[in-house]
């Protein structure tokens, strides 16, 4: 165990030196990680620490009779693991996932994996069997620690009850440290029962990973790597930034913006990056890649300095990287991640560090050396781009055309509320069509796509910002995964706004069983399914339970859904023939994004098919 | 090309499993792996042998090194190292086969650890070509019932050890 017991009085816990359990040491060091909420569901293993948190929350009970530390409880643990990723994603705070051993641990490998990949901070705490029952294909026994050793940043299985305090604060700076990502503590039963002195202080070594970190937090940006970075700059007539989800994950926004509207450099953000540039701002070319703007992505055609920001080229943005901005002749890239350095694409400069710290210090330098440059050509280029190259649809079919719902929406909500999704057609045509003014607004599952995330996470954004008007953009298919939330969301009275787009099938398959299976669409259509959505919400306890199916309706029942005091839901009975445009085919470059019927494109596309059907 | 990847790496439940998982997530064999602890109760040494590009081993080390549990990594095969195996070989023998091994062990420095009747058990340490090697013409003596090899261990020449190498990723560029 490192660091000394602190020798000042006023630093000792106040509770140091008091014998408690197991279960209430883990409890207590969750209250002094400010733990607000814990999402988990529980059973025989982990009987020991939900107790303590009834205890714990009853003797602490607040003035208003709120306890400090509730439970929200799912459905299913997947549920509260997306749950705990979502107040993550919207608060920039840790996520508290716990569940029992077994299944209740097993059920939370998909929302670990999908904070692994969005890096996300969660702390999950699994029951165990008994240690001396580990081994021995006990009930309720999965071995945890080589499952989720797989998936997560870090598993710590606890077998010396010694270790156990040091251990769960320890994973919270794990999970907040570097790149944030998912820490799993797995406890066996008996280690929760034992009783021993808590000592209010102590951290496990972790000799490499604080040497690597403490690296990469003392690597300052030099008076040397400044000059070269603005060199490439005065050297660039088209500088464009391409911000990924580090941007928002770092807490790094303001020092963007300020470092690209001090020289006026276009800001161009991937799908985890929506809100890093408010998306009105003339100079925003709002999301790149696959199904991004068309002008964003001309944009990364046509620039000469790319200054990639928390971003990694991945396969959705850089479906082709020898072919990813061609005619940028620098390529600069910042990034906490070592390994995410020419990891894709080799740059010719690069900074591994604090993302909002290092933007401060190379804005900085600018302002000290009087760095001046115009780019007023680029500038009318890229509106020229955003006028010409804008999203757009069948405005004139009778049919609901999703875009129109988002539409709808984003001019009641004007980017200031929080917008989760599934995963699809849906989710694209969110990330396209609304505005995002500010990070943290934008939940959704980019880098393992998990369909189902959408409803859990707008639960856990919702205990987040309590205030604050979350709306879950869900599609039938997505819904469907974990629509057993929706009783927690009535349950636990939050108020939050589920609208699912109907298009009767898994939409975003149909439209690749379109373009490489000749139309074939196996397993995707769910037009002779039963289910009856809006009594599915009636049932859970929804007091404003809506479909909508005539294009007239629209704005009135989009208003009177998004204005119910409560949670709501709607269900819009959408065009299913719509699509997602532009479209990027897997493995192509943007040279040869289509556009559809009703965005304009640059170029004639040299095949109306995006692609050869293998890649994924 | 091939690769000595030399790791410290702590001795946490589940250490080896993540990092040998690794290799295999991201698509690549394991030639040769020894793991034995070090003077250091709480660490132990990792050697392995891999094949990749010189680019592609590279990521895979920093991808290696983002693991909480290494503590220090380093491609030996970047520098000067020696590399060593160590080979217990066990031979069934015809008449005369037993004169054919001494001669064999003599000329390779092998240890016989047992001489039996019909058998005979043979040690030698030495570099990857000369195991090999004595392998190879071991199995032309008799018929070979057993083959256990260590992997390949190694150290880094002169002063250098592997926890001074401080980082080896260029944290600017």
């Amino acid at each position: 165990m490192s660091k000394e017991a602190p020798a000042d009085r006023e630093d000792r816990h106040p509770l140091a030196g008091t014998r408690m359990s197991g279960a209430d040491i883990v409890i207590q060091i969750l209250a002094d990680e400010n733990v607000h909420t814990i999402f988990g569901y529980s059973g025989g293993a982990i009987l020991p620490t939900f107790d303590a948190v009834f205890r714990y929350n009853d003797k602490h009970r607040r003035a208003d009779g709120k306890s400090p530390i509730p439970l929200i409880v799912p459905a299913n643990e997947q549920g509260a693991g997306f749950m705990a990723a979502g107040y993550a994603r919207a608060s920039g705070k840790v996520g508290v996932l716990m569940v029992t051993s077994g299944p209740g641990a097993t059920n939370t490998v998909t929302p670990i994996r999908d904070c692994m990949a969005d890096s996300v901070p969660i702390v999950v705490i699994c029951g165990q069997v008994p240690v001396h029952a580990i081994g021995t294909d006990a009930f309720q026994e999965a071995p945890v620690a080589a499952i989720m050793g797989a998936v997560a940043k870090h598993i710590f299985l606890i077998t010396d009850p010694t270790r156990l305090e040091a251990t769960v604060r320890t994973a919270f700076e794990l999970a907040r440290t570097g790149r944030p990502g998912p820490v799993v503590i797995d406890i066996p039963k008996d280690i929760q029962n034992w009783e021993g002195e808590f000592a209010g202080f102590g951290s496990l070594p972790l000799p490499g990973y604080r040497h690597r970190l403490q690296a990469v937090v003392e690597n300052h940006l030099t008076d040397d790597a400044c000059e070269r970075f603005y060199t490439m700059l005065a050297e660039s007539e088209r500088p464009l930034i391409y911000a990924g989800g580090g941007v928002i994950n770092g807490n790094a926004t303001k020092a963007m913006r300020h470092f690209a509207s001090a020289y006026g450099i276009p800001v161009a953000t991937t799908l985890m990056a929506l809100g890093a540039s408010d998306t009105k701002h003339p100079l925003s070319l709002h999301m790149l890649g696959m199904h991004g703007m068309a002008f964003a992505n001309y944009a990364v055609e046509d620039c000469d300095l790319l200054i990639a920001i928390g971003a990694r080229f991945d396969d959705r943005v850089a479906g082709d990287p020898a072919r990813f901005a061609p005619n940028a002749k620098n390529i600069a890239q910042f990034d906490i991640d070592v390994a995410e350095i020419g990891k894709v694409k080799s740059v010719n400069w690069h900074h591994v560090g604090i993302l909002k710290r290092d933007l401060d210090d190379l804005l900085a330098y600018g302002q000290r050396i009087k760095f001046e440059k115009e780019f007023s050509v680029w500038h009318k280029e890229i509106a020229g781009l955003k006028e010409k190259h804008c999203l757009n649809y069948d405005r004139e079919s009778d049919r609901i055309q999703p875009y129109a719902v988002i539409e709808e929406i984003n001019r009641l909500t004007d980017g200031k509320a929080i917008i989760s999704t599934g995963v699809g057609q849906h989710q694209m045509w969110a990330a396209q069509y609304f505005d995002f003014r500010e990070p943290r607004l934008w939940l959704t599952s980019g880098s393992m796509g998990t369909m189902g995330f959408g409803l859990p996470a707008a639960i856990g954004a919702q205990v987040a910002n309590p205030d604050r008007l979350v709306i879950d953009i869900d599609g039938d298919g997505s819904i469907r995964m974990n629509i057993g939330e929706l009783e927690t969301a009535t349950t636990y009275g939050l108020p939050i706004k589920v609208i699912v787009l109907n298009n009767f099938g898994d939409g975003m398959v149909r439209q690749w069983q379109k373009l490489y299976y000749k139309g074939r669409m196996s397993g995707s259509d769910k037009s002779l399914r039963r289910k009856d959505f809006v009594k599915t919400a009636e049932a859970d306890g929804f007091k404003y339970a809506v479909k909508l199916d005539r294009k007239e309706d629209l704005p009135g029942v989009i208003r009177e859904f998004i204005e119910f005091s409560g949670p709501a839901f709607l269900e819009v009975i959408i065009d299913p023939d719509a699509g997602v445009y532009p479209m990027v085919g897997p493995g192509l470059s943007y040279a040869k994004m289509i556009t559809g019927d009703f965005i304009v494109s640059r170029d004639q596309p040299a095949d109306d098919k995006p692609g050869p059907g293998e890649m994924f | 090309m091939r690769h000595v990847i030399s790791v410290l790496l702590q001795n946490e439940v589940g250490a080896l499993t993540r990092m040998t998982g690794l290799f295999s997530t991201r698509g690549y064999n394991i030639d040769s792996l020894n793991v034995a602890p070090t003077d250091d109760s709480t660490v132990s040494r990792v050697t392995l042998v891999i094949r990749g590009s010189d680019s592609a081993i590279a990521q895979l080390n920093t991808q290696l090194a983002k693991l909480v549990d290494v503590v220090n990594i380093h491609d030996m095969t970047l520098g000067d190292h020696f590399e060593r195996e160590l080979a217990i070989l066990k031979l069934k023998l015809a008449t005369g086969g037993h004169a054919r091994v001494l001669a064999l062990a003599k000329k390779y420095d092998a240890e016989i650890l047992d001489d039996a009747q019909n058998s005979c058990t043979v040690q030698l340490t030495g570099r990857l070509a000369e195991i090999d090697a004595f392998v190879e013409e071991a199995g032309q003596i008799g018929k070979i019932a057993a083959v256990a090899r260590s992997g390949s261990v190694t150290v880094s020449k002169g002063e250098v050890t592997l926890s001074s190498y401080v980082r080896h990723h260029r944290l600017t560029g």
